[in-house]
């Protein structure tokens, strides 16, 4: 019984002693192993300790094992990563929040395409996160008293400057002008409905027959014009052909109308003509020698 | 009609003064008596060993089941306390911290108040109103030495012990809990169960188990060796033993946090 007592009090000992040993290990080293370290800086005030997560491309690997207060305006931060896991080169690693309420993280961006990774202890490149919660209600504080200053300038310009009363005027002005269109619309819409009712009567009263004849004699027509235009083209035609047979000059005419020398001798024959006219007139018995007897 | 009588009010507050400094001197001998049972190792060690069984192994079982539930209603709790847009790792944090820090410690100690300490009242008071304390003393066998010390050492070692394992069941339970019941993934519970832990906040749990457990020893022990008029006597003891105890730790826990708390922070 004695040896029996000493046995399990020795097991529950140990036992506990392996959970607390064990899960203390665990729980601070984020697991049994204790991976490798990598080192960061950044600038003061990032709101970093010890357990916050590590993100690589939004997966946990790892967690913030220590953070030390650099004079220099810097955090050096020492970070374990999970063995499984490397970081490529030419990462960037950032400080964002995690969740609404302040809590952060670190968040290690890759580029893409990398083949080659960092070395175990490497320090990675601190980048400009996302802005934090401080930093957006700082933000939201300067919009709402930009808001505010506008509100008050409206108010001062719109509500005091008579502005509103101004537009309620014009919207009144508006269903008045409103009301007058609607009246004379109603008006040219009953118009409309009269002139669309002697437009169908006088449709109505068109007899088809007649309509049907004179479509049949304006064909005629049309027919006989297309007729009258054919002959035409054709007299044109010829007498294009009777005119270039004178503007070639072979002919009688054609020479008459084209040789300068007609023209001349037509001139000179002229001129005799009034000379002997002349003469005719001064000298009429010299041409006309009467004799009756 | 009533006078105002400082001599009489003098008196009496002189009078319960001087008892509560009675009580305090006669505890602070009881505990130089056992410091100095220590030197009779032949008397006590074979006494720890069943005690601790006692103390220890056979309440292995009751603490985790406090434990088991302890987490899974407090992860539970915790979860549904939550604002919209809190992150759910948050939920690991604040079971861990609650366990570790302040339930796990003070509920296994208030637990086993009652079922340790009340036990070993209960016991050194019987021996004492049968005469067998009085037994021990003539046969030149000191019974703090027998009967105080085995129990003192024994809960001071065995509860930081059930206390640890209380602490990971109840942890345990409340991923377990987070896990089936709930939307936080493991992922989550983990990340925050990590989150700003240091090793002294588990230090800290056994340095409240460690002065919960010596409280729980010296009050129960004293009680029930100082127990008179026979079995009503035992029972008035173990009442007043419990409830002397359970204030203790509750005043304890205050102290110790006031002490140390400023170096649990991550």
């Amino acid at each position: 019984m004695k040896r029996r007592d000493e046995v399990m009090v020795g097991l529950t000992l140990l036992f506990a002693v392996v959970v607390g040993l064990g899960g203390t290990i665990w729980v601070a080293r984020g697991g049994l192993s204790r991976g490798y370290p990598m080192y960061a800086r950044f600038p003061w005030g990032a709101g970093l300790k010890t357990g916050q997560a590590v993100l690589l491309a939004g997966v946990q690997v790892g967690f913030v094992d220590k953070v030390e207060l650099v004079p220099d305006g810097t955090l050096a931060v020492t970070m374990q990563v999970n063995k499984e896991y490397q970081v490529p080169a030419g990462s960037v690693a950032t400080v964002d929040a995690n969740g609404i309420f302040g809590d952060q993280l670190i968040a290690i961006t890759a580029p893409k395409g990398v083949t080659t990774y960092m070395a175990a202890g490497d320090t990675i490149k601190a980048g400009k996160g996302a802005p934090r919660t401080g930093e957006l209600l700082t933000k939201g504080d300067s919009i709402a008293t930009d808001i505010r200053a506008l509100t008050g300038r409206f108010r001062s310009e719109y509500v005091e400057g008579g502005g509103l009363s101004d537009t309620r005027q014009t919207i009144k002005d508006l269903t008045k002008l409103m009301a007058q269109m609607s009246t004379v619309v109603a008006e040219q819409n009953k118009q409309l409905t009269i002139t669309q009712q002697a437009l169908r009567r006088t449709i109505a009263s068109v007899d088809s027959a007649k309509v049907d004849s004179t479509v049949v004699n304006l064909r005629t027509t049309s027919a006989n014009l297309e007729k009258l235009s054919r002959s035409l083209d054709s007299t044109r035609v010829a007498v294009n052909s009777v005119v270039t047979k004178v503007n070639s000059g072979p002919g009688t005419v054609g020479k008459f109308m084209n040789d300068p020398a007609v023209y001349a001798r037509i001139d000179t024959l002229l001129l005799r003509l009034d000379s002997i006219t002349l003469d005719f007139k001064k000298n009429p018995r010299r041409y006309i020698n009467l004799k009756i007897f | 009609m009533l006078s105002f009588r400082p001599d009489v009010i003098l008196r009496l507050a002189s009078h319960k003064t001087s008892k509560i400094m009675r009580a305090i001197g006669l505890r602070a001998y009881y505990a130089r008596d056992i410091a100095l049972a220590v030197r009779e190792p032949g008397t006590w060690v074979p006494e720890t060993i069943r005690q601790m069984r006692t103390i220890g192994v056979e309440s292995l079982p009751l603490s985790m089941i406090v434990a088991a539930f302890l987490g899974g209603v407090t992860a539970f709790q915790t979860r549904y306390q939550l604002f919209p847009g809190v992150q759910l790792s948050v939920v690991g944090l604040i079971a861990r911290q609650s366990i570790v820090l302040e339930l796990g410690p003070l509920l296994i100690a208030l637990v086993l108040t009652g079922r340790i300490g009340a036990r070993m009242t209960a016991e050194i008071g019987t021996m004492r109103v049968t005469e067998q304390i009085d037994a021990l003393e003539t046969l030149s066998f000191n019974p703090i030495a027998y009967l105080s010390l085995p129990r003192f050492l024994a809960t001071l070692v065995m509860l930081p012990a059930l206390t640890m394992i209380a602490n990971a069941t109840a942890i345990f339970s409340a991923w377990a809990t987070l896990v089936l019941a709930t939307d936080v993934r493991t992922d989550d519970f983990l990340s925050g169960l990590r989150l700003a832990f240091t090793e002294f906040q588990v230090v800290y749990s056994m340095i409240k188990a460690v002065t919960f457990g010596g409280a729980i020893a010296l009050v129960c022990s004293y009680e029930g060796y100082v127990t008179e008029a026979g079995a009503e006597g035992v029972g008035r003891s173990t009442a007043l033993a419990v409830v002397i105890a359970s204030v203790s730790i509750l005043v304890l826990d205050a102290v110790v946090a006031a002490i140390f708390a400023p170096f649990i922070q991550a």
